[in-house]
């Protein structure tokens, strides 16, 4: 590999988007490919098994070929909806998988970058925050608040923009009052049922670093169903 | 499927920038079980210096070796298959009972 490509994929790694990177296993050529760029010469000949194994977001040596394909795709979003003591150990853990995590929190104490280093975070309440993010059903959300006022308008908004993975934290009864707000502002029961509350895989931990790991569980096994269901 | 969140080529960018040899193990076959994922890598500086993982530990050593190899005769690529009959992967142990080929290069 050259080192000009090795460069071009740490670059392209930062955009966002989905890739390729192949590899020609004759000559130790690679070039990066994605839907809008072209296959140099070393490629150009097998156009088709390639696109299919780039659709498919497949690895692998192309059958009867000498080319190896690598695909890159983005990080899921996740969005915590609180900069609380729970969410620093949330993202120490979500750091080892492929997520991009940004943190909302309208409260200025808790949100200083001593605390949350290299994390984006959106000083703002959420209803306005989320305005200014171009979200999809490959989001995820997570609030920590248990604060209705602050969590609230968050659960509404991954609620109607139908987040693949939405979980709130808060004991069983915060979480049955939060459910009747819910059905108050117009949600259906299949809706609500949706929302992982009391957020968290069941393993019987009550400290802060077993919560956030709990949470990580539910998001990843959550996660992994929604990248199953894409590749079909 | 490879994950932008691993930072391996990152690492190794950083070591060019030092002015070390680099090269690249990458896990391009798999065969039964095997720990590593198609895509999984390795890199390997002249010392023998390593950051990655190209398997569960059972061919490391070998492909560490192959690498110095690769980098002290500047040769630009080879392909190693390990399998559980192969004598090399004996010796160090591909306990899993899977077979893989690792892809190695220089990079420069």
């Amino acid at each position: 590999m050259k080192t000009e490509v090795l460069k071009e994929i740490i670059k392209k790694k930062l955009s966002r988007e989905d890739f390729a990177v192949l590899t020609n296993l004759s000559t130790s050529k690679s070039q990066i490919f994605d839907s809008k760029k072209l296959l140099s010469k070393e490629f150009e000949n097998y156009e088709n098994e390639i696109n299919n194994y780039y659709n498919l977001k497949k690895n692998g040596v192309i059958d009867g070929t000498e080319i190896f394909i690598l695909n890159y795709i983005s990080p899921i979003e996740v969005i915590i909806i609180g900069a609380v003591h729970i969410a620093q150990y949330l993202i120490d853990l979500l750091k080892n998988f492929n997520f991009a995590v940004t943190i909302i929190d309208p409260r200025k104490y808790f949100t200083t970058e001593q605390r949350f280093k290299n994390i984006k975070i959106i000083n703002e309440w959420p209803n306005k925050a989320l305005e200014k993010i171009e979200t999809s059903s490959n989001f995820a959300l997570i609030t920590l608040t248990h604060d209705p006022k602050i969590d609230d308008p968050a659960l509404n908004y991954a609620l109607k923009n139908k987040f693949f993975y939405i979980g709130a934290l808060g004991s069983k009864k915060t979480h049955e009052n939060r459910c009747k707000r819910l059905k108050e502002a117009g949600f259906n029961e299949k809706e609500i049922k949706s929302i992982h509350g009391p957020i968290g895989i069941k393993f019987g931990g009550k400290s802060t670093p077993e919560i956030a790991l709990s949470i990580v569980a539910q998001l990843v096994s959550e996660t992994n169903k929604l990248l199953l269901n894409s590749k079909k | 499927m490879e994950k932008p969140s691993e930072t391996i080529l990152e690492s190794a960018n950083s070591w060019i920038e030092t002015q070390q040899k680099v090269a690249l193990a990458t896990v391009i076959k798999t065969w039964g079980s095997s720990p590593c994922q198609i895509g999984s890598k390795m890199i390997i500086n002249e010392k023998g210096d390593f950051l990655g993982s190209v398997s569960g530990g059972c061919v490391e050593t070998n492909v560490i070796n192959e690498c110095l190899e690769l980098m002290k005769n500047n040769i630009s690529f080879k392909k190693i298959h390990f399998t559980i009959q192969d004598e090399n992967a004996w010796s160090v142990g591909l306990a899993c009972g899977g077979e893989l080929t690792i892809f190695i290069e220089q990079i420069n």
